[in-house]
């Protein structure tokens, strides 16, 4: 679903050349849920950006369902991020101005759909997740536990091919993570296909493959016996 | 040590014959804790000798008879003791992979490298492994035992987090050292 073909990205920082991915080939299946692992610096950021579109590679080749994400205009690939792909951060990156319902429904409605449109489906999204009485709520109202939720509805609106998420739970404590990993893990076994990127070992034992970058490259494939 | 209470606490629920009590003792911390017959008869057998089990024989149609086990009024009182007591130790540093890293040798830092990688993957299998079985339980029981299953395994999960936590400062200190050289 998701395949990288000797994908490589390197850039300039402060006059050096860094190698943030060297030669990395994957094949992400749908209905996965990937963790990867690595310490800072390991280039699994770089990774997660490559295949959310936020970034192209320096070499090789990135396809999503078979369309290529390199060698692209913006456009196209601001348009593939928006529909094919839900992302969801650390920090949650919620607009704090905004209600939860609204939040949710912000990447539709940058497309230009109205909102009354979008509203349903959304309500729905947060009541699935158990958000149901927090649909107006704005983020400084809300636990830490319940804006990554918020956040989680706002990556699904789209009904993306792929969810992305950048150490999702850095933020929470013990067992507010284990409520969002099992969250995610319950959208993963409902056939949602999941790339996760963590330094946290905890974590990343939630997802059926682990793969493990070194100084950019991949080092270790763990999948789990079955699924 | 804990052998013993671990055999206390079972019979403090019921009584119980040998083959039940392992049963019963697999299921509760069997996924942490192996323990064979012998080991179990061994402790029932202390536990007679200091008063704080007894046992009943049971009759048995051409079979051999057998000892239903169940805890005394001292056994509870010293079960009783030990629930309520703080542990007074942190875990020992007895680990095997601990000696090895001991006779490894930091010198000709290249083979401690590799075995701390393959140590590594070890410990994330065992957590993606024991991650899945966490979730299935927590899918299917809704009973009250169910939880304390379901905390050893975070227990588990946590103490192999902070091996690998190590490992990777092991890794990295290892490193910094042959840079400096």
């Amino acid at each position: 679903m998701i395949e990288l073909k000797h994908a490589s990205k390197k850039y300039q920082q402060g006059g050096r050349e860094v190698h943030a991915l060297r030669d990395v080939s994957l094949n992400i299946r749908k209905g996965e849920f990937l963790s990867v692992m690595g310490p800072s610096g390991s280039g699994k950021s770089t990774l997660l950006n490559l295949i959310g579109g936020l970034d192209q590679p320096t070499s090789g080749e990135i396809f999503i369902d078979g369309r290529p994400l390199h060698g692209i205009s913006d456009d196209e690939l601001t348009l593939i991020r928006r529909r094919r792909v839900g992302f969801i951060f650390q920090f949650f990156n919620l607009l704090p101005i905004l209600s939860a319902v609204e939040n949710v429904s912000l990447p539709i409605l940058l497309e230009g759909t109205p909102f009354s449109e979008i509203r349903p489906k959304a309500v729905a999204l947060l009541e699935q997740m158990g958000l149901g009485e927090r649909v107006e709520h704005r983020p400084e109202q809300l636990s830490g536990g319940e804006m990554q939720r918020v956040a989680i509805c706002r990556a699904l609106i789209s009904n993306p091919a792929v969810l992305l998420a950048d150490e999702p739970t850095g933020n929470l404590d013990s067992h507010t993570s284990e409520e969002i990993f099992l969250l995610l893990k319950s959208l993963n076994e409902q056939g949602q296909t999941i790339v996760m990127v963590t330094h946290d070992p905890k974590a990343a034992a939630y997802g059926t493959r682990i793969i493990t970058l070194k100084d950019g490259a991949l080092s270790e494939d763990i999948s789990i016996g079955g699924k | 040590m804990s052998v013993k209470y671990a055999m206390l606490g079972i019979l403090a629920e019921k009584d119980l014959h040998g083959y039940e009590l392992k049963s019963s003792f697999d299921e509760k911390v069997g996924e942490f804790w192996s323990l064979n017959y012998g080991q179990i008869y061994s402790t029932l057998d202390r536990l007679e000798k200091e008063d704080l089990v007894t046992h009943d024989r049971q009759v048995q149609d051409k079979r051999p008879d057998r000892k239903i086990y169940s805890i005394t009024k001292k056994g509870r009182k010293e079960l009783d003791e030990w629930l309520a007591a703080p542990i007074n130790r942190v875990r020992a540093l007895r680990d095997e992979f601990f000696i090895k890293l001991v006779f490894t040798g930091t010198d000709n830092p290249g083979p401690v490298l590799d075995l701390i990688e393959k140590q590594k993957a070890l410990y994330l299998r065992q957590m993606n492994h024991l991650t899945h079985q966490k979730i299935a339980l927590k899918k299917k029981a809704k009973d009250p035992a169910a939880l304390t299953t379901e905390l050893l395994m975070d227990a588990g999960l946590f103490h192999a987090e902070a091996d690998i936590k190590w490992l990777t400062l092991c890794e990295a200190k290892i490193k910094a050292t042959l840079v400096k050289k």
